[in-house]
C-alpha cells in the first residue's frame, strides 16, 4: 500500500545541526557541524531510508526531526507547518504525530517499569484519563505487535530483545502517529528476529498508512524495508533516489564503494568481488 | 604537556576565585551580627560597634571584598579577632606540622593502597583477596582518631618507642621529624591506603578482565609482565585520578588526627577558631587549605597526563 | 534477595545494625544509670563490678554513656544523610538531565568543592552557626551532599540517553514527569546502597567532630565525645579508649556491609536470573546483541558433508575438537551446559566460519581454544590438539607455553583490544620480546614496525608512538591483527573481530585477512554473527545453535543447500543488499516463509 502524494508528510530542507565542541573551560564557543545542509521529503505511507556509516550525521538528522536537537539552519516542514523553530518543547499535537523507535531493545524500556506501563504512560500523557481505558488500549497494542496480555506485567528483564523491540514499536505506535523514526531499531538484533521485526514494521505500514524514517547503517535492510533512500556521508546526502534506482544503478562513488563493501549473503562470485575491491583501492590488497 | 600545565593553570585561578569569594562570604552567613557572636555574652553596643569597624564590616561588601584579594594577594589574612596575632603568622607557623604528616601519609596511603590493590586485583576471589579486601572495609570503618590513639598507647606509652609530644621541625632535627611524624602517617595511611586500594582493585580486576588482557596472553606475554607492566600501569588511573580527593580527606582527617598527637598543625588553630568564632583565623585556614589541595592538584593533574593519554589536551 | 543476606557479612551487618537502633530507642531502659548522673565517690573508678567500663572524673558511668551515645550517633547519621540527599539528589537529578550550561557550571561546582576536605565544611558550619544537634546534623548533611549529587548526575547522564528516557521525550512526556516517574525509580537502587553506607560515614564524621569538642556539648553523651575524654587519660586509664572505639568501628562497618549486601542482593537478584538463562543467552561475550525466543532446537544430529571434515592426513591439521563439552558451574552446585559434544577441524591455510547468534556459545568455544575460559567456565570433556598437541586438561604455564608461538585472538571491540595507557609500539615491543627475550631494543622496534607495515598501517614509524584511542576503529583492528602475527602463529581466531566496524572498514578488514592467510599461510577460525562475513571470506562454515553444532561443510555446499533447517532459515532472514527475492509488498509471503 504505497500512498503516492504531491504534497509531503515531511519535508526536511538545507538542514543544518551543530554541536558544541567547547572544551572543559568551555571559555569560547566551538562548534562542529555534524549535519551539512540537506534536503528529503517523505510521504504518506512511505520508508525512507537513510543510510550511512558511523559520524556520517544521520542519527542527529533523526533526533532534529524529533525536536531532541536544535536545528542550526533549514527548515523541517512537518505536515505544512514548519516545526524548526518550535524549540526543544514542541506542542503535543506533534508530540502524537512523530514518534521514535531506538536501537538498543534492553534500553528501550525503564527497567523498573512493567512493560504495559511504556504504553500507559504515553496515553496518560495524550489525555486518556480512564484508568481501564488505558488499560485497555495497551492491551490491544501489545496484541497488534504480537504480543499478548500477560506480557503487559512483566519487567523488561523478563523479555526477550525481540519482544522488548515489540513493545518499543507498539509504544510508538498506539498514538496512531503518521511518522515513526526508527533509529537502528533492528541492527541489534539477531538475523531471525530482525526480519520478524521488519515484518511487524512493514505490516503494521500497510494497515495504518504510517511513514517510517528508517536510519540504518545497513543497505541490506534498507533494500528491504525502503521505498526511497539518501546515502549519508559527513552530514550531507551524496546520493537519494527511489530504493532500486540507487541501490541498482548508484551514480556516486561513495554509494558504489558502499555497495562493494556490503556483504553478499552467498559466497558465489566472491573472488570476483574481492578482486573489484582490491581494484578500486588501486591495486592495494587490503 | 606545556599545554597540560597551562591549561590547568588557567582552571586553578577561577577555582581559587570562587572559594575566595564563599570563604569571604562566610561572616556575612552568620545570623545576625558577626561581631555580636564572636564577643558573645559581653557584648555591648559600643564593643560589637568596635569589633564591626575592626573587621570592615561597617563598610560596603565589594569595597571590603577587594581590600580582602588584595590582602590575600600580598600575604595580609587579617588579624586573629582573639589573639591579635596576624593570621599570616599563624598559618606560617601551623603549617609545616600539618604539611608534614599530610605528605607522610599520603605516601604510606599510594604504598599500601596500590600494594594491595595490584595484589587482590591480579587474584580475585581467592582468600588472600577476601581477607586483604575485608582488610581494607576494616580500614575505611576505623575512626582515624581513635587509631591514633590506639598506635600512641602502643607505641609512645607502652613501648616508648617514640616520644608522646613528638613534633620536632625538620629543619631542627631530621630524623626527630621523621619520628614524630612516623605515627600520624601510619594513621592518615591506612584511612587514605583502604580508599585507594578498593579503586585500584577494581581497575586491575576490570583491566585484566579486558579484551587486551586476552589479546596479548595469547600472543605470548608472560602473566608477570602482564601484571607488572599493563595492571599497575591501568590500576595508577583512576587512583590518580581521585588522588586529589583523596589528599583533601586526608587534611580535614588530619586536622582530627592531630589532637591525638599533639601537634601544632592547622587543626589546632581551626579548632580554636571555630569554638571562638575567630573568623579571619577560620577563613586563613580555609584558604590556605584550598590553595594546598588545588597547587597538589596540579601536580596530580601533570602526573595523571603522562599516565593517560587522553588526559592530554590535543 | 535471602541469598545475598546468607553470606556472613550481610548477616554480621543487619544484627550489629539492628541491635544498635535496639540499643539507641532502648537506651534509658537498657543503661544501669542515667547518662548525666553522677556518683562523686568513684570518679575514674576504672571498670567495677558497679561500673563495668568505669567512671569518668565526675563519677558517671561510662557505660550509660556508651548506650545513650547510639541515641546521639544514630540521631546525627540518619538526620544528616537525609539533609544530604535533600540537597544532593535534586542537585544531581538537574544537572544530569538539563545537561549543557547548567552541567558546565554545576559540574565546576562540585570540583572546586573538592578542594576542601569535607570535614573542614563541617567546621565551617559550625563555626557559623554554633553548637547544637540541628547545626550537628546540618554540618555533617553538607559533608557528604556533594557525593550524592555527584552519583544522582552520574546515573542520570548514562540513563538520560537511554532509549526509554528519549521515548518519553519523543511522547511529550513533561521533564517533571520524566525525572520523578522515569528516572527516580532507576537511581533508587543505587541511592539505598550508598545512603547505607553513608550512614556509617556520617557516624565517623559525628564522632570526629565531638571528639574535637564540636559535637553536642558535655550533657549529651557521645562516642567521640567519650574518645575525647579519654585522650586526656591515655596513661592511666588507656582502657577507657577501647569501648567507645569498638562501638564506633562496629557501627560502621556494619553499615558499609549492608551496603554491600543490600547493593549484592539488588545485583545478586539480577545474577539469580542470569544464571536461570545461562545456558540459553548470557555467556555469551557478545552482550549487544539480543536473541528471540523463537529459535528452534537442534537436532541430535549435526549435518556433516564435504571433504574434509572426516579424519584427515593429520599432518595438515592445525586445530583439532573432539566431542568439546563446556559447561558454567551454578553456585548452587548443578551446571549449565554451554558447548556440548562439538567436533570440528582446521587445516592450514583454511579459513573456518564458526557462525552463530547470541548465546550460541561461539565465544566460549573459542576462549576454550585459547584456554583462556573466564571463572566459572570450564572445558567438562573432549579433546582440543593444536599442531597434535592436546591442550585439555594443562595448567596454565604449560598452556602458555604451547600457545606462545601458535595462536593469536583478535575480539570485537577494537579500543579494548589494546591497552589504552600504552603506547602502540609499547605493546608490539612486548609481545616481540615475549618471544625472543634476547633481541636488542632496536631490532624489536624494527619487527614492531616490520608488522605494522604487514597489516597495512601506513606511517608505521609516526604510528609506533601513538595511542590506541589515536586509531580509527578500523586501524586498531590491524595493529591487532598485528600484535596476534607477532609469534607468526599457526591459528590466528577473530572473535566478532569485525562487527564493531563500519561497511567500508569491515570489507578491508577482511580482505587484509585474506590476504595475510594467503601469503602467511595460516589456520583461521573466523567466529561472526554475520552470515555475509561467513559467505565473503571462509572456507567452510560450522554452525551452532545454543552450544550444539548442527552444520559443518564447505561454504558453497552449505549456502547452495543448507542441510539444516536451522541454517536455511538464518539465509533466508539475512536481507542481503543485491537479494532479489523478499521485496516490498511481498511481505505477506514472505512472512509466510518465516512462519
Amino acid at each position: 500500500m504505497i500512498t503516492t502524494s504531491t504534497s509531503p508528510l515531511l519535508e526536511v530542507r538545507d538542514l543544518c545541526v551543530d554541536y558544541d565542541v567547547g572544551g572543559a573551560l568551555a571559555l569560547r564557543r566551538r562548534t562542529l557541524r555534524v549535519v551539512r545542509g540537506i534536503s528529503f521529503a517523505i510521504a504518506p505511507g512511505e520508508t525512507y531510508g537513510l543510510v550511512g556509516e558511523s559520524g556520517s550525521g544521520k542519527s542527529t538528522t533523526g533526533r532534529a526531526i524529533l525536536r531532541l536537537t536544535d536545528v542550526s539552519a533549514g527548515s523541517i516542514t512537518f505536515a505544512g507547518s514548519d516545526i524548526a523553530g518550535l524549540g526543544r518543547t514542541s506542542p503535543l499535537s506533534y508530540r502524537r504525530a512523530v514518534q521514535a523507535v531506538y536501537q538498543d531493545p534492553a534500553a528501550s524500556l525503564n527497567p523498573r517499569h512493567r512493560a504495559g506501563q511504556a504504553v500507559t504512560d504515553v496515553l496518560a500523557r495524550h489525555g486518556v484519563t480512564d484508568r481501564a481505558e488505558r488499560r485497555r488500549r495497551a492491551a490491544a497494542a501489545f496484541e497488534q505487535v504480537g504480543l499478548g496480555n500477560e506480557h503487559l506485567t512483566r519487567l523488561p528483564s523478563e523479555l526477550s530483545g525481540g519482544q522488548l523491540q515489540r513493545i518499543a514499536i507498539a509504544r510508538a505506535l498506539v498514538l496512531s502517529p503518521r511518522l515513526v523514526v526508527c533509529d537502528e531499531a533492528v541492527s541489534a538484533l539477531d538475523l531471525s528476529t530482525q526480519a520478524q521485526i521488519l515484518d511487524l514494521l512493514r505490516e503494521r505500514q500497510a494497515e495504518t498508512g504510517v511513514s517510517y524514517l528508517f536510519i540504518t547503517h545497513d543497505l541490506g535492510v534498507v533494500r528491504h524495508v525502503a521505498h526511497h533512500v539518501g546515502v549519508l556521508r559527513a552530514g550531507e546526502i551524496v546520493e537519494q533516489g527511489t530504493t532500486s534506482r540507487v541501490l541498482d544503478s548508484p551514480s556516486h562513488e561513495y554509494t558504489k564503494k558502499l555497495l562493494a563493501a556490503s556483504l553478499s549473503p552467498h559466497p558465489a562470485g566472491r573472488a570476483a568481488r574481492r578482486a573489484a575491491r582490491v581494484a578500486a583501492r588501486g591495486g592495494v590488497a587490503a | 604537556m606545556g599545554k597540560l600545565i597551562a591549561y590547568r593553570l588557567l582552571f586553578a585561578v577561577p577555582q581559587l576565585l570562587v572559594i575566595a569569594v564563599l570563604v569571604f562570604s562566610l561572616t556575612y552567613l552568620v545570623p545576625g551580627s558577626p561581631a555580636a557572636a564572636m564577643l558573645g555574652s559581653a557584648a555591648t553596643p559600643e564593643s560589637i560597634a568596635q569589633v564591626e569597624a575592626q573587621l570592615g564590616l561597617d563598610q560596603p561588601a565589594p569595597e571590603r571584598f577587594v581590600d580582602w584579594i588584595g590582602g590575600l594577594l600580598t600575604g595580609d589574612l587579617g588579624t586573629s579577632f582573639r589573639s591579635g596575632v596576624p593570621v599570616a603568622d599563624l598559618l606560617a607557623q601551623h603549617v609545616p606540622a600539618t604539611l608534614s604528616v599530610v605528605a607522610g601519609g599520603m605516601l604510606v596511603a599510594l604504598v599500601l593502597g596500590v600494594g594491595a590493590g595490584v595484589w587482590t586485583g591480579t587474584r580475585p576471589g581467592t582468600m588472600t583477596d577476601r581477607v586483604v579486601t575485608g582488610g581494607t572495609v576494616l580500614g575505611l570503618a576505623v575512626p582515624e582518631f581513635w587509631l591514633g590513639l590506639l598506635l600512641t598507647s602502643l607505641f609512645a606509652v607502652q613501648l616508648g618507642w617514640v616520644p608522646i609530644v613528638a613534633w620536632t621541625p625538620l629543619t631542627d632535627d631530621p630524623l626527630g621529624w621523621l619520628r614524630g611524624i612516623a605515627l600520624p602517617s601510619i594513621t592518615l595511611g591506612v584511612t587514605g591506603g583502604a580508599m585507594i586500594a578498593r579503586q585500584a582493585r577494581a581497575a586491575v580486576v576490570t583491566s585484566m578482565a579486558a579484551s587486551y588482557a586476552d589479546t596479548l596472553t595469547a600472543a605470548g606475554v608472560s602473566r608477570g609482565t602482564l601484571v607488572v607492566r599493563y595492571g599497575v600501569k591501568n590500576a595508577l588511573v583512576p587512583v590518580l585520578a581521585s588522588a586529589g580527593v583523596t589528599l583533601a580527606i586526608l587534611i580535614g582527617v588530619s586536622f582530627v588526627v592531630e589532637k591525638v598527637f599533639s601537634l601544632p598543625g592547622l587543626g589546632s588553630i581551626m579548632l580554636s577558631g571555630v569554638i571562638a568564632q575567630d573568623f579571619p583565623v577560620v577563613q586563613g585556614v580555609v584558604m590556605v587549605t584550598a590553595v594546598l589541595v588545588i597547587a597538589v592538584n596540579l601536580l596530580l593533574d601533570i602526573c595523571y597526563g603522562l599516565i593517560n593519554p587522553q588526559a592530554r589536551p590535543q | 534477595m535471602r541469598t545475598a543476606f546468607r553470606q556472613p557479612s550481610a548477616l554480621f551487618a543487619v544484627v550489629v545494625v539492628a541491635v544498635v537502633v535496639i540499643v539507641a530507642v532502648a537506651a534509658p531502659l537498657i543503661a544501669p544509670y542515667a547518662p548525666e548522673a553522677k556518683d562523686f565517690t568513684a570518679p575514674l573508678s576504672g571498670p567495677t563490678s558497679a561500673h563495668p567500663l568505669g567512671t569518668d572524673d565526675l563519677g558517671r558511668d561510662l557505660l550509660s554513656q556508651l548506650i545513650h551515645s547510639a541515641r546521639t550517633a544514630l540521631l546525627v547519621a540518619v538526620g544528616s544523610v537525609v539533609v544530604a540527599m535533600l540537597i544532593g539528589v535534586p542537585l544531581g537529578l538537574v544537572l544530569g538531565y538539563k545537561g549543557g550550561w547548567y552541567d558546565r557550571i554545576g559540574s565546576r561546582g562540585l570540583d572546586i568543592a573538592d578542594a576542601l576536605p569535607g570535614l573542614m565544611i563541617g567546621f565551617v558550619v559550625i563555626a557559623i552557626l554554633g553548637q547544637g544537634m540541628a547545626v550537628l546534623i546540618l554540618a555533617v548533611g553538607l559533608v557528604f551532599c556533594m557525593n550524592f549529587a555527584r552519583l544522582t548526575r552520574a546515573i542520570t547522564l548514562t540513563e538520560r540517553n537511554k532509549g526509554y528516557v528519549e521515548s518519553a521525550r519523543v511522547s511529550g512526556l513533561t521533564a517533571p514527569r520524566i525525572l520523578f516517574s522515569q528516572l527516580l525509580p532507576n537511581l533508587a537502587a543505587p541511592l539505598v546502597v550508598q545512603a547505607a553506607v553513608f550512614l556509617g560515614s556520617a557516624i565517623k564524621v559525628e564522632a570526629a567532630l565531638s571528639f574535637l569538642g564540636l559535637g553536642l556539648g558535655e550533657e549529651q553523651p557521645s562516642w567521640g565525645g567519650m574518645l575525647g575524654f579519654a585522650t586526656q587519660h591515655t596513661a592511666d586509664h588507656p582502657e577507657m579508649a577501647v569501648a567507645p572505639g569498638i562501638a564506633i568501628c562496629v557501627t560502621v562497618l556494619a553499615f558499609s556491609l549492608l551496603g554491600d549486601a543490600i547493593n549484592d542482593s539488588l545485583s545478586g537478584s539480577r545474577r539469580l536470573r542470569r544464571t536461570k538463562l545461562l545456558g540459553r543467552v548470557l555467556l555469551d561475550d557478545d552482550t549487544s546483541r539480543t536473541r528471540d525466543d523463537q529459535a528452534t532446537t537442534a537436532d541430535e544430529t549435526p549435518v556433516t558433508r564435504a571433504a574434509g571434515t572426516a579424519e584427515e592426513p593429520s599432518g595438515d591439521l592445525v586445530l583439532a575438537l573432539r566431542n568439546v563439552d563446556i559447561v558454567a558451574d551454578r553456585p548452587d552446585g548443578g551446571t549449565v551446559p554451554l558447548i556440548q559434544n562439538v567436533s570440528l577441524t582446521v587445516r592450514r591455510g583454511e579459513i573456518l566460519g564458526l557462525l552463530g547468534e547470541s548465546g550460541s556459545g561461539k565465544s566460549m568455544l573459542a576462549k576454550a581454544i585459547l584456554g583462556l575460559l573466564p571463572a566459572g567456565v570450564r572445558l567438562a570433556g573432549g579433546s582440543i590438539t593444536l599442531n597434535g598437541s592436546e591442550l585439555a586438561g594443562r595448567t596454565p604455564a604449560q598452556l602458555a607455553a604451547l600457545r606462545g608461538t601458535g595462536m593469536g585472538v583478535v575480539f570485537q571491540n577494537p579500543q579494548a583490544n589494546l591497552s589504552p595507557v600504552h603506547t602502540v609500539g609499547r605493546q608490539l615491543i612486548d609481545v616481540v620480546r615475549a618471544h625472543d627475550a634476547t633481541i636488542s631494543k632496536e631490532a624489536a622496534r624494527t619487527r614492531a614496525f616490520e608488522l605494522l607495515d604487514l597489516v597495512g598501517v601506513d606511517d608505521p614509524e609516526r604510528r609506533l608512538d601513538q595511542y590506541p584511542y589515536q586509531f580509527s576503529g578500523g586501524m586498531a583492528q590491524r595493529v591487532a591483527i598485528a600484535v596476534a602475527l607477532v609469534g607468526e602463529p599457526d591459528l590466528l581466531i577473530l572473535d566478532e573481530a569485525t562487527s564493531a566496524l563500519d561497511v567500508t572498514t569491515q570489507a578491508q578488514v577482511l580482505d587484509l585477512v585474506l590476504d595475510l592467510r594467503d601469503r602467511l599461510g595460516m589456520a583461521v577460525v573466523n567466529i561472526t554473527h554475520d552470515l555475509g562475513v561467513a559467505a565473503e571470506t571462509c572456507d567452510r562454515v560450522a554452525v551452532l545453535l545454543r552450544g550444539d553444532l548442527v552444520e559443518t561443510g564447505e561454504v558453497h555446499a552449505v549456502f547452495d543447500h543448507p542441510g539444516h533447517e536451522y541454517t536455511a532459515r538464518l539465509i533466508a532472514a539475512y536481507p542481503g543488499v543485491d537479494d532479489e527475492s523478499p521485496r516490498l509488498g511481498t511481505h505477506d509471503q514472505r512472512k509466510v516463509e518465516h512462519a
